[in-house]
């Protein structure tokens, strides 16, 4: 079997796998922003909630996580009555690894908010600035600036994680070529998943190239 | 009178570092502080902008009575309003142009249009040389330069006071002169301002009054020639005998 027909079946998994991605990510992105907040209020009961959260979270392997996801929480959210029966693979995909990574990102965002310079916040009070512009011009762009580097770990982090929902049964690229590989009863296996490998240094690569400009555009990290 | 302030205390862990201050300024006062290092001269100046809150003491400032310990959030943004700090590391937002630096505490601090503002922040870089560095970074900036823009970034919102917190004391010899020079200037047009500084000659030739502070207490207060050719009290002559040691 020529390689460009086995790329041809691995990126037949492509769109799930980007798809995972980006919704993950952005999904993740918004529960650990959230995260963030509830921990770093004032309110113990709001603390205590979000410290118990990020150690289940922190604490349960991806795979287990996707698991749950599938099997666990439709019978747990029909127990309050809400229905997921009808939902897609894919949606647990996401939601699976969306609770995951909400985790690991909300950790990268408070860890980044607290390693704000103080000086920089004092600068903007005392020029006259209230809290909340403070916020929004000084503390946010910086922290989401100490943040990158830690973001672009997780996102690739997250690219590998994809690989897993081949435990729900959802193809993406790596359980298109894992399932190739059985059809073939392992003849071309180091081929397919060379060819594997291959795919996913690529969109790693993407990726690094997409975090890179971003850097490049705010300059005044330096 | 501009600035009064009376009985201010203030601890840390239980630790008394400002044991009852009285001081008042007049407009135009260029009050410098000096003092030996730990003595609570940064955390006065941070008690007056409520970057602390003291645990006690009263402040008459513009008309307006403000308990130190209880001070109301809009009592707190008044006083900022009508001050500005210049920081010892200069504190420019390190996410911000030289121009935006200078511009956006009077945008977002003091509610000005961003147009006028701009217009002030690119004639402040004018005055001091640096109109060609507007767009640059305060990482790509040197020191001094970014101290000059702290400076102007305190005296574009035209303050009743600025506070500064050992100015020069984070740069190489060479660019002390220049920055001192531009705080004396400001002295010069009438700016009040409360200067912490080990700058010996800026006390002397700029002061209009000298405060020697030590172990959180104002020890002794006069003119430059009181306080330097006349020292009053033993702590005063020893820490300026220690001082001349050192040169
Ligand atoms: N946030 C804080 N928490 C605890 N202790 C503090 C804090 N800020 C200042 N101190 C203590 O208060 C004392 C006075 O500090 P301060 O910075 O006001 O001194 P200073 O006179 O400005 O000294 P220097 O000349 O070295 O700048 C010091 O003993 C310092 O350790
Ligand atoms: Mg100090």
């Amino acid at each position: 079997m020529n390689s460009q027909k086995i790329i041809g079946i691995i990126w037949r998994g492509f769109p799930n796998t980007i798809e995972l991605l980006i919704f993950s990510f952005i999904f993740a992105t918004l529960l650990g922003l959230l995260l963030t907040w509830v921990g770093l209020r004032k309110n113990r009961l709001a603390q205590g909630i979000a410290t118990v959260y990020l150690n289940l979270v922190r604490g349960t392997p991806p795979l287990l996580m996707l698991l749950l996801a599938y099997y666990g929480l439709p019978v747990l959210l029909k127990a309050i009555g809400i229905n997921i029966d009808h939902w897609t693979r894919l949606m647990f995909g996401i939601l699976g690894l969306s609770l995951g990574w909400s985790g690991y990102l909300a950790e990268a965002f408070r860890s980044a908010y607290l390693s704000v310079d103080t000086g920089q916040i004092e600068a903007a009070r005392s020029v006259g600035m209230k809290d909340q512009t403070t916020f929004r011009q000084i503390i946010l762009p910086q922290a989401a600036m100490l943040a990158l580097p830690n973001i672009e770990n997780l996102v690739v982090g997250l690219v590998k994680a994809t690989s897993l929902v081949y435990v729900i049964g959802l193809y993406d690229m790596y359980n298109q070529a894992s399932n190739l590989s059985n059809q073939t009863a392992g003849l071309h296996q180091l081929q397919i998943f060379i060819l594997l490998a291959l795919s996913y240094w690529g969109l790693v690569l993407v990726i690094e190239v997409l975090f890179r400009l971003i850097r490049r555009r705010y300059q005044w990290l330096a | 009178m501009l600035l009064k302030i009376t009985d201010l205390k203030k601890q840390f862990n239980g630790q008394q570092i400002l044991n009852g201050i009285d001081l008042s300024i007049n407009k135009g006062e260029v009050v410098v502080i000096i003092g030996p290092s730990g003595s609570g001269k940064t955390t006065l100046l941070r008690n007056l902008n409520f970057l602390e809150q003291a645990d006690s003491g009263l402040m008459e400032f513009a008309g307006e009575k403000i308990n130190l310990a209880q001070a109301t959030k809009s009592e707190i943004q008044m006083v900022r309003r009508k001050t500005a700090m210049v920081f010892q590391n200069y504190n420019l937002f390190k996410n911000k142009t030289a121009q935006e630096n200078i511009a956006e505490g009077l945008i977002y601090g003091h509610g000005e249009n961003a147009k006028t503002a701009n217009q002030k922040a690119v004639q402040a870089l004018k005055n001091l040389g640096l109109d060609k560095r507007k767009d640059y970074y305060p990482s790509q900036l040197s020191g001094g330069q970014q101290q000059r823009i702290g400076i102007a970034r305190a005296t574009v919102l035209n303050p009743e006071i600025i506070l500064f917190d050992e100015p020069t004391s984070a740069l190489d010899p060479e660019l002390v002169g220049t920055v001192l020079k531009d705080i004396q200037q400001l002295a010069e047009q009438g700016q009040t301002m409360i200067v912490v500084t080990h700058q010996m000659w800026f006390a002397r030739n700029v002061a209009s009054r000298v405060l020697f502070f030590a172990d959180g207490e104002i020890i002794e207060s006069g003119t430059p020639v009181q306080i330097f050719e006349h020292p009053q009290k033993q702590r005063t002559k020893q820490f300026l005998n220690a001082l001349a040691d050192n040169y």
